[in-house]
């Protein structure tokens, strides 16, 4: 009974927690760029007023795929979002639980990305390949990444990686080299994953109308917006709690479940500001050519170094 | 079945050709101008331009109007060199009328176009800012630029369309006090300009911007583009020394022309910002040496209206954008027969097309941008009956007929 409650407060959970995180990422890029920048509660007001707007669906799309699929992002990122915190909270886990959390994250965009094809807008065309290019360039680094730390921790079960960390008493990224260097490429993952600045290529606004979101406005567009913060939230709890565990510095009550949790949400807010917010206030925008070469010279570079590393046991 | 039907065939089936149209309405555009771009994956093969979408009729409507009204209201026609094209009207009608201005108005005509160059210059660093999608530069170089608009505001009254000329002269003085003022003003302002120049040498910028939007000098020249675009790509003019007019003869010393050869839109901003610096230079070397005297004539700009006898002349300056021209015919009766405009936009928009050819999609914005263009300055050609949705464009004959008619 305690279990299915504390499933169910965990959806509304990551959805104020996500927009919560937005909000606080808008305003200090605002004050970055000497702004006064919006209210925090901000993405609040836009989600309830985008949810007020009318329904359209362009002419031109097919518009049962158009209208799914923005439901079908945002309860994908939702439930990637969850997982990792319910699974936290229970002490407790499915093995396997790592490639689906990814799985999730990985669909929203890929659902975002059909959507904006299937809108019939040639710059929903246009953002389609370039998202989809993008999506080789840091999904396999980062996929890579997460199956050194596997690799190390000889699970692919989430819980069973924080618990590995806490038996260690020590934050993973810092307890091999190997780690550290999946950590790093992890991190160089999350701008892209993120679509900010300078990796907002496939929905590059003077360039090609947001891409995918062009056709998208009312409900629709509040769904995907959804799904794209709660996706942001999602990684860099993820990327917080797989090799910055800071709890396990702590003994008993605070190194798992809910107190573990509220700790852990601190760093999580320091992480989206430096991977997120901080490169989109100090970058232009690249190329799509950069941003692949970025990716495939260097993140995946570094991933490779980081699995050989941990195959021999570094 | 013939070769060319297989060829034309061959492209029909062609899936990765894509026409995306390019504006008239897009967020990378501030104004009005229709792109339709041919594309292949994101090289873009094929630019059809198209103006005409905000034309407002501004030469016919002055032709209706006596020449104090129609002051006014070339004026109107961009909202950002506003002052280029009161200058060029202004001075085409002394010319008419053999009316001299004094030096202190002449002056002070100068100060102002320097000013308007730093606002247009520091408007067009923070839009390709924002085209490469670096928000920050682009908050903080129009944050720079708005203390240019309070220094309009201090001598003219007004920021934007500032109503400094009027037939004669200039309509507002400097105050002694705004001296000191305006110097503390442009010491801070070549601080910023200095620090937006290190932040365009940022990587991610340099990579956005060097070898995108290449127009060579054969093609410069052969196309005619004037102002910055013209001077990145190594073309070597500029009205202010080429034909000095109001106080730029004495001028010519303390401005110099700048010119890079890497033909990139990097070169074209490069010109920018450093014509910033010139124009701060201009404006000390103003302030010091302002003549003292009278700034208008004794008689009211009315009455010198009504002096100015029938002719005809033609009026260049170099605007923020390039060389604007004015070919002004006035009837003798306080009015117009004809007034002609053309701005730089019309000359250097033709530009565009070698430099979007075998770009990447993600560079026109920032190509678009490069070349500063004023979209409502250049819109003349085209009729649309948005009734019957059709568009007729002027030909030569109804050109030669409109012609005749005067």
């Amino acid at each position: 009974m305690n279990t299915i409650l504390i499933l169910l407060i965990t959806f509304p959970v990551v959805f104020f927690l996500s927009l919560l995180f937005e909000g606080v990422d808008r305003k200090v890029h605002a004050r970055m760029q000497k702004r006064i920048g919006p209210p925090i509660i901000q993405p609040f007001y836009d989600f309830i007023k985008l949810f007020n707007k009318e329904r359209i669906v362009p002419v031109t799309a097919s518009s049962r795929i158009f209208t799914a699929v923005p439901m079908i992002a945002a309860a994908a990122s939702i439930v990637g979002a969850a997982i990792p915190i319910a699974s936290l909270v229970l002490e407790t886990g499915i093995g396997g639980d790592l490639i689906l959390i990814l799985y999730l994250l990985a669909m929203s965009s890929v659902m975002v990305m059909i959507g904006g094809s299937s809108s019939g807008n040639p710059y929903g065309a246009v953002g389609f390949s370039r998202k989809m290019t993008m999506l080789i360039a840091y999904e396999v680094p980062m996929l890579i990444s997460i199956l050194s730390v596997s690799l190390n921790c000889v699970s692919l079960a989430y819980y069973n990686i924080v618990s590995a960390q806490i038996g260690m008493k020590s934050l993973l990224a810092f307890t091999r080299p190997s780690m550290a260097v999946a950590a790093a490429t992890f991190l160089l993952c999350i701008p892209a994953a993120a679509d900010a600045v300078p990796f907002d290529i496939s929905e590059a606004k003077t360039e090609i109308i947001h891409g995918s979101l062009v056709e998208y406005g009312g409900p629709y567009l509040a769904l995907v917006k959804l799904a794209k913060v709660a996706s942001n939230f999602a990684m860099t709890f993820l990327a917080v709690s797989l090799f910055f565990y800071f709890p396990a510095l702590l003994e008993g009550y605070a190194s798992v479940g809910l107190g573990a949790l509220c700790l852990c949400l601190v760093p999580t807010l320091i992480l989206l500001l430096l991977t997120i917010t901080v490169p989109r206030t100090i970058f232009a925008r690249l190329k799509i050519g950069q941003a692949f070469k970025f990716y495939w010279l260097i993140s995946l570079a570094l991933s490779i170094i980081s699995v050989a590393l941990s195959t021999l046991g570094l | 079945m013939t070769n060319g039907f297989d060829d034309a065939k061959e492209i029909e089936v062609d899936y990765a050709r894509l026409r995306v149209p390019f504006g008239p309405v897009h967020p990378a555009l501030k104004e009005p101008i229709s792109l339709k771009v041919t594309v292949r994956k994101e090289e873009i093969l094929d630019v059809d331009i198209g103006l005409g979408h905000v034309h407002r009729g501004i030469e016919a409507l002055a032709e209706n109007r006596n020449l104090v009204q129609a002051l006014y209201l070339v004026e109107r026609i961009c909202g950002i060199c506003s002052h280029s094209h009161t200058t060029c009207f202004t001075q085409a009608l002394e010319e008419i009328g053999e009316i001299k201005p004094s030096e202190r108005a002449l002056y002070l005509r100068s100060l102002i176009f320097e000013l308007e160059r730093m606002h247009s210059h520091l408007l067009l660093l923070g839009l390709m800012a924002y085209e490469i999608g670096f928000d920050t530069l682009f908050m903080f170089t129009w944050h720079v630029r708005e203390n240019v608009l309070d220094l309009f505001e201090e001598i003219t009254g007004n920021r934007v369309h500032h109503a400094m000329n009027t037939i004669g002269g200039v309509r507002w003085d400097l105050p002694p006090h705004l001296v000191g003022k305006m110097n503390d003003t442009l010491k801070n302002l070549e601080k910023s300009v200095k620090y937006i120049c290190e932040v365009f040498q940022n990587k991610t910028v340099e990579k956005r911007l060097c070898e995108v939007g290449v127009l060579n000098h054969i093609e410069a020249r052969e196309l005619c583009v004037v102002g910055p675009t013209a001077r990145g790509s190594g073309v070597n003019v500029d009205i202010r020394r080429d034909y000095p007019y109001a106080a730029y003869g004495e001028l010519k010393d303390s401005f110099s022309v700048i010119l890079r050869n890497s033909a990139d839109a990097y070169a074209r901003t490069e010109v920018r910002i450093s014509e910033l610096f010139e124009s701060i230079n201009v404006v000390h070397t103003i302030l010091d040496e302002l003549p003292n005297g009278s700034i208008s004539m004794e008689e009211s700009a009315l009455k010198l209206m009504r002096k100015i006898p029938e002719g005809e002349t033609v009026s260049i300056v170099e605007a923020p954008r390039g060389e604007l021209l004015y070919f002004v015919k006035t009837n003798g009766k306080d009015g117009l027969w004809r007034l002609k405009v053309r701005t730089p936009t019309i000359a250097n928009v033709l530009g565009l097309k070698p430099m979007l050819i075998g770009g990447e999609i993600a560079d026109i914005p920032v190509t678009v941008a490069s070349i500063d263009p004023c979209m409502s300055c250049a819109n003349r050609v085209t009729v649309v009956d948005q009734g019957k949705g059709e568009k007729k464009v002027i030909n030569w004959e109804n050109l030669r007929r409109r012609g005749k008619k005067q």
